[in-house]
């Protein structure tokens, strides 16, 4: 069966009522429906219209859950958002950003989701309901392992929350073609910049771990350099991180090998896009 | 005229509104059952126990069919009856077809498929290049070996050498349109087949087979595929097989599509290769002798991979006069998919293997390319007199044909161990010869190349390129021109004919209908032309109609890029028959001599009188003069013996050459093609638009293959790239930014329709100066030899950068 | 499970099961073809439609998440003896070799010409908030999810060109 809800609660009845399959832009239910025994009972959030849009909440931007990546490319956004629309735009096709949700790429929790590292990036914030109530977590803690996240069945992501800040942000994803690839790595950053050097970064890897993750060590090492000195500062990061696995899509001696020039191309994007500005 | 114009493609008004129909679109009548297939999951082993109880059990599933419970013949292949449509038993790769399922709708039949509970006992499975030659695994005896003079002397004694290896990977179809076939039960135990093939004699053949009925009982109908590629010219026999087997048992239509994981999973792909080389040279680069080692996995069955593997051997010299050669070959039998045809049929693997050694020659000396290709390129034609190669006409191979082996599939290319025969050696007549001794008497690649050098400003972008990577750390630029020459014909000689069937209808209106199948490459507008230039009709008197078995019989796959050149023929036999009748009935009316009959613009003129061409066909049926005829076309001259590697086995070589301009990352090893010019060779083109169609489609499928498309398989022999998302065709962006085609203007020595010239397979490989220009990229940065791979992903791209730079 | 779809202008009541792919629904219980399943997975674009304006790919939705929904297909785009200028522009510049991924282009480029009448970016646009010329290289960027195996796009570009300036 499948349910289209037109509240929250409606929706939160339905799934605390057993085990439903929550449906949000439906782009990546295909696969069970044709291999895996079908879901008995489907929840199709797309008629919540509060789980749609973008807004400001307080010191906060906050982006319903259901909001597909399109409508993220034509908001009205500061440049800190700069890299998740650049992110929005490699996630599949203009058919499939038409259609995918923000929520539901993160909630897939595929190491490759482009979505993923801007977020990181961006220090977002899920907003989690169910019966319990609301509850928020970093997206770092969100995600939990390839395909595994902290939200119950009983529970949906209602929001992401993405405090707001002056920062400039990039994206960049390496590929064997140019359009609709899954990616062999990708990188998101935001830069806080004084003059030609980096005040603050912050810089997250997709395709690269089990699940994407922020360089930390290498945040810290960024503070202060200019942007002439960020190739050499990355290259010399150990990068503890990164623990790239081999695929069909790329050895892991190449996925490292990549990243690190990608690394550094995002920070540099991130650095001119400023000055342009 | 009809024929030499830009017609845009017959069926575009209703591709463009969706009204075109392909094997699924058409309706199924009430009650049509869905076929799936339960798949082997070990490369190599025995099915210790089988329990199919859960499969049907499944919801809406019908019926579920093993080896055993096959009525007739068990077999799909087109060669040598080694594949088994079902697996019985034992199992040879993964994907292997074990059983098959019948169900009301196609999910319910994937579904159930799913749920088998097999048991394996596994067995070692050859996947590799080493583990076949280990194992001895191949087909045929031992390797096949052809020469010309002492290679290993020439080699010796000439003053410089190179040896290398390259590899190069296979290629899936990924035709849009996935297999597909439905059979629909008639009376008296007949069977229609609407199938998705590029050749439905053999479909025709294997159901009938399959069905234990003659030939007669069955028949195909194939109005067009959504793109076949060399995919669909054996691959499709499983599925109407499976289908007509399924409604005879039911008494039901039958359909069977394949998803595009299945698809991918059991189907053949482009034959991968090994090629080990060994060239001597002089200081200008001119070859004295090559020595090359071809290694192809040719997959779990037979197939056809014996014609593909002899003409990657027969492309062994692609444009270049190698006074003396050695080509082994070796033919190995794997766990995997059974390799197949694919456009260009092994010749692309062939010429890779050359080109890599004029590369490599080059890079030697430290030459521009293009000088040492030029410099071996076989003499010009304008040097030659007139063909000198044309061989007594009682040697036709009929004559001296073996008997076949009972059950072999004659129209099948995998036909080819039981029609060897002996062909004498062509008189050369002054020309230069290939390693197989054929006289090269069209090559017209010197001119060819001199114009495209200069349409593509080569030099000074070439010059150009240098001082890019003299300034550019980062990003460097390559850039290469290759040659393309292709044989034309089926080498399997018995295969070069076609029939047609053509109607001149009392309101004047045509019907048309040949050999030949339609899959995007515009055979039937091509053919139509012919027809409407015959009989001086616009093109909409003529009706294209569906390939159908039991109308013209007997059919050769459309493949070989031969399509037009056979059936273009036939049909022009069958048009000059019935425009003979028409002619000779009104010249009599007014006593005067037939040739005073001319047909133009609609209208038949005898004398100083005219008709239109509808009262002209009132006039003969009148006189019950019959306005039907078939046509019938055998290509002449061709003649070969496949292991001795002597003979003529091409009527004439199709031309192209192409610079392609790419940019590397050389810290990412990404890549895009900047620019491509290409000259290529039609003959006098029957429609110029719709050849440069094939061109630009042919150079980017080509450079495809060798950059993005990567498949990969892992230690169990599990395809792991069996989707879109994991294999990389050529999306919209990867076609170059700059792209200029253009047409050789010159008609076809031989006498071929209209004197134009295959196209099908040719531009394919003009594809090949990509990887080129991304080796001489590459090369840019460092001394070293790149010796790039195929395809070269990116990964593969800065791998060769690494060792470029260490100077490997 | 009952569903209201208006498919080209017309209202359709369906009842299907749930888990009907919106492609499955049009093809098996509309009768309508012209939409193809070219890969089952979103990412050769042959089944792309448009709902409520917006090019989606038809295998990759449910057909009951769109109850209430406007649905254009391929039939739904001009008339046998009245095409758009798109269709006429595949006709001329012959836009497709085998044909089989042109129902789908069509869909694609009728949306996307639409969203640059809106301003909408893309990629490849320097300025984030749109305004593009319609280059090959925007074109080609926008109509990335849509493969042609035959590789017909130099003339699928210059189809949608053609159109493109007979609309502007």
């Amino acid at each position: 069966m499948l349910h289209r809800p037109q509240t929250l609660d409606a929706a939160l009845a339905l799934l605390s009522a057993g085990d439903a399959v929550i449906l949000a832009g439906g782009t990546d239910i295909y696969p069970a429906l044709r291999d895996r025994p079908p879901p008995a009972e489907m929840v199709d959030l797309s008629g919540i219209t509060g789980l749609r849009g973008i807004g400001r909440e307080g010191d906060s931007w906050r982006i319903g859950a259901a909001t597909t990546w399109t409508e993220i490319l034509h908001a009205d956004l500061p440049p800190l958002f700069d890299g998740l629309k650049l992110a929005a735009r490699e996630v599949g096709s203009v058919q499939i950003q038409n259609a995918g949700t923000v929520a539901g790429n993160i909630c897939n929790a595929s190491p490759a989701a482009d979505g993923v590292p801007a977020f990181l990036a961006l220090e977002a914030q899920i907003e989690v309901q169910g019966p319990g109530g609301t509850r928020c977590m970093a997206v770092e803690d969100f995600i939990r392992g390839p395909r595994m996240t902290r939200l119950d069945r009983s529970e949906l992501v209602t929001a992401i929350y993405v405090p707001d800040s002056p920062g400039q942000g990039a994206f960049l994803k390496l590929g064997a073609r140019k359009y609709l690839v899954i990616s062999i790595a990708m990188v998101g950053a935001v830069v806080l910049a004084e003059g030609d050097r980096i005040a603050k970064a912050r810089v997250a890897v997709g395709s690269c771990s089990p699940v994407a993750c922020r360089l930390r060590d290498l945040e810290t090492a960024l503070a202060g350099i200019s942007a002439r000195d960020i190739a050499k500062a990355v290259s010399a990061a150990p990068l503890p991180e990164l623990v790239p696995i081999g695929d069909v899509r790329a050895t892991s001696h190449y996925r490292s090998d990549a990243a690190r020039t990608l690394i550094t191309r995002t920070l540099l994007q991130a650095m001119e896009a400023r000055n342009v500005a | 005229m009809s024929v030499s114009k830009p017609l845009p493609h017959d069926s575009g008004h209703l591709h463009v509104q969706g009204t075109a129909r392909y094997v699924d679109d058409i309706p199924s009548p009430q009650g049509t059952l869905h076929l799936a297939f339960g798949l082997s999951q070990i490369a190599h082993g025995r099915i210790a126990e089988i329990d199919l109880q859960p499969v049907r059990d499944a919801p809406g599933v019908v019926a579920v069919l093993e080896a055993g419970d096959l009525p007739h013949s068990n077999d799909v292949s087109p060669s040598v009856h080694d594949e088994p449509l079902l697996s019985g038993h034992s199992v040879h790769y993964v994907g292997q077809p074990v059983f098959l399922v019948v169900a009301t709708s196609h999910l319910a039949a994937r579904k159930a498929a799913r749920m088998a509970r097999i048991d394996y006992q596994p067995r070692d499975a050859i996947l590799t290049i080493e583990e076949a030659l280990d194992a001895d695994a191949r087909f045929e005896e031992g390797p096949r070996i052809w020469e010309k003079g002492d290679a290993e002397e020439a080699i010796d004694t000439a003053p410089h050498h190179v040896e290398g290896r390259i590899e190069m990977g296979g290629q899936e179809h990924f035709y849009l349109e996935g297999q597909a076939a439905m059979a629909w039960p008639q009376e008296g135990g007949d069977m229609l087949v609407m199938s998705s093939t590029q050749h439905p004699t053999e479909i025709q053949h294997k159901v009938a087979e399959a069905i234990g009925r003659p030939m007669h009982a069955v028949r195909v109908e194939t109005r067009r595929m959504g793109g076949g590629f060399g995919g669909k010219e054996s691959q499709g026999n499983a599925l109407a097989v499976s289908c007509a087997v399924a409604a005879r048992l039911t008494g039901k239509p039958c359909k069977m599509r394949y998803d595009r994981d299945d698809d991918m999973i059991i189907t053949g792909k482009r034959h991968d290769f090994r090629i080990d080389y060994r060239a001597g040279f002089d200081s200008d680069g001119l070859l004295t002798g090559v020595d090359f080692i071809h290694y192809t996995r040719c997959g779990w069955a037979q197939d056809l991979s014996l014609p593909v593997a002899d003409r990657a051997m027969l492309h062994s010299d692609n444009a270049y006069h190698l006074p003396a050669a050695r080509i082994e070959s070796h033919r190995l039998r794997t766990n995997t998919q059974s390799a197949t045809a694919f456009r260009g049929f092994g010749g692309p693997q062939g010429m890779v293997g050359i080109e890599r050694v004029m590369d490599h020659v080059a890079h030697e000396l430290g030459l521009d390319p293009v000088l040492v290709r030029q410099r071996n390129f076989y003499a010009p034609a304008s040097v030659l007199a007139q063909p000198a190669s044309d061989v007594p006409k009682d040697n036709s191979p009929e004559n001296n044909a073996e008997p076949p082996e009972a059950g072999v599939d004659l129209t099948s290319r995998g036909a080819v161990a039981a029609s060897s025969q002996d062909a004498a050696v062509p008189n050369a007549g002054g020309a230069q010869t290939t390693p197989y001794g054929q006289p090269v008497e069209d090559f017209i690649l010197h001119e060819m190349t001199e114009s495209l050098m200069q349409s593509s400003d080569y030099a000074a972008r070439r010059a150009k390129a240098a001082e890019w990577n003299a300034q550019n750390p980062i990003l460097k630029r390559g850039i290469a021109m290759t040659p393309v020459k292709f044989g034309i014909s089926f080498t399997l000689t018995h295969l070069n004919q076609a029939g047609a069937l053509v109607h001149v209808y009392q309101d004047g209106s045509v019907h048309l209908n040949h050999g030949g199948t339609e899959m995007g490459q515009g055979l039937f507008l091509k053919v139509a032309q012919v027809a409407a230039a015959r009989f001086g009709l616009p093109l909409e008197a003529v009706k294209i109609t569906a390939t159908d078995t039991a109308k013209v019989p007997n059919t050769s796959a459309t493949a070989a890029s031969s399509g037009s050149d056979l059936n273009g023929m036939a049909v022009k036999t069958a048009c000059d028959e019935i425009a003979g009748r028409i002619a000779a009935h009104l010249a009599k009316l007014h006593q005067l001599p037939a040739d005073a009959v001319t047909f133009a613009e609609g209208r038949v003129h005898v004398g100083e009188e005219s008709y239109t061409f509808e009262e002209a066909a009132k006039l003969a049926y009148e006189a019950r003069i019959s306005l039907s005829a078939t046509g019938f076309y055998k290509t002449p001259k061709v003649q070969w013996d496949r292991i001795k590697g002597q003979g003529r086995p091409f009527f004439y070589f199709a031309y192209g050459a192409a610079v392609s301009e790419v940019v590397i990352d050389t810290l990412t090893g990404e890549y895009r093609i900047l620019r491509a010019d290409i000259l290529h060779d039609c003959g006098a083109s029957l429609n110029p638009a719709i050849d440069i169609g094939q061109i630009e489609g042919g150079y980017v499928q080509g450079a495809g293959w060798l950059t993005t498309e990567e498949l990969v398989w892992d230690d169990d022999g599990r395809l792991r790239t069996h989707a879109p998302s994991t294999y990389k065709i050529p999306a919209i962006g990867d076609v170059p930014e700059v792209f200029n085609v253009a047409l050789w203007d010159g008609a076809n020595r031989e006498d071929t329709i209209y004197r134009s010239k295959a196209v099908g397979e040719p531009p394919f490989m003009l594809g090949i100066s990509v990887l080129m220009a991304l080796s001489d990229a590459v090369a840019a940065c460092g001394t070293g030899y790149p010796a790039l791979d195929a395809p070269a992903t990116p990964e593969r791209v800065l791998a060769a950068v690494q060792r470029v730079r260490d100077g490997v | 499970m009952q569903t209201n779809l208006t498919i080209n202008g017309t209202p359709q009541r369906l009842e299907l099961d749930p888990r009907t792919t919106l492609l499955d629904a049009l093809r098996h219980h509309l009768g309508l073809t012209g939409s193809k399943k070219g890969c089952d997975h979103g990412q050769c674009g042959a089944c792309t439609v448009m709902v409520n304006g917006r090019r989606i790919n038809a295998c990759l939705t449910l057909a009951c998440m769109h109850d209430g929904d406007e649905v254009t297909t391929i039939e739904g785009i001009g008339q046998p003896d009245n095409l758009s200028p798109l269709q006429q522009a595949f006709v001329s510049e012959d836009g497709f070799q085998c044909g089989y991924c042109t129902p789908g282009q069509i869909c694609s480029a009728t949306a996307m010409l639409e969203e640059v009448r809106n301003g909408w970016p893309s990629h490849v646009t320097d300025d984030l908030d749109g305004g593009a010329d319609l280059t090959t290289e925007e074109i080609s960027e926008r109509m990335s999810g849509n493969l042609c195996r035959c590789s017909a796009y130099p003339n699928i570009v210059e189809a949608i060109r053609k159109a493109a300036g007979e609309n502007a």
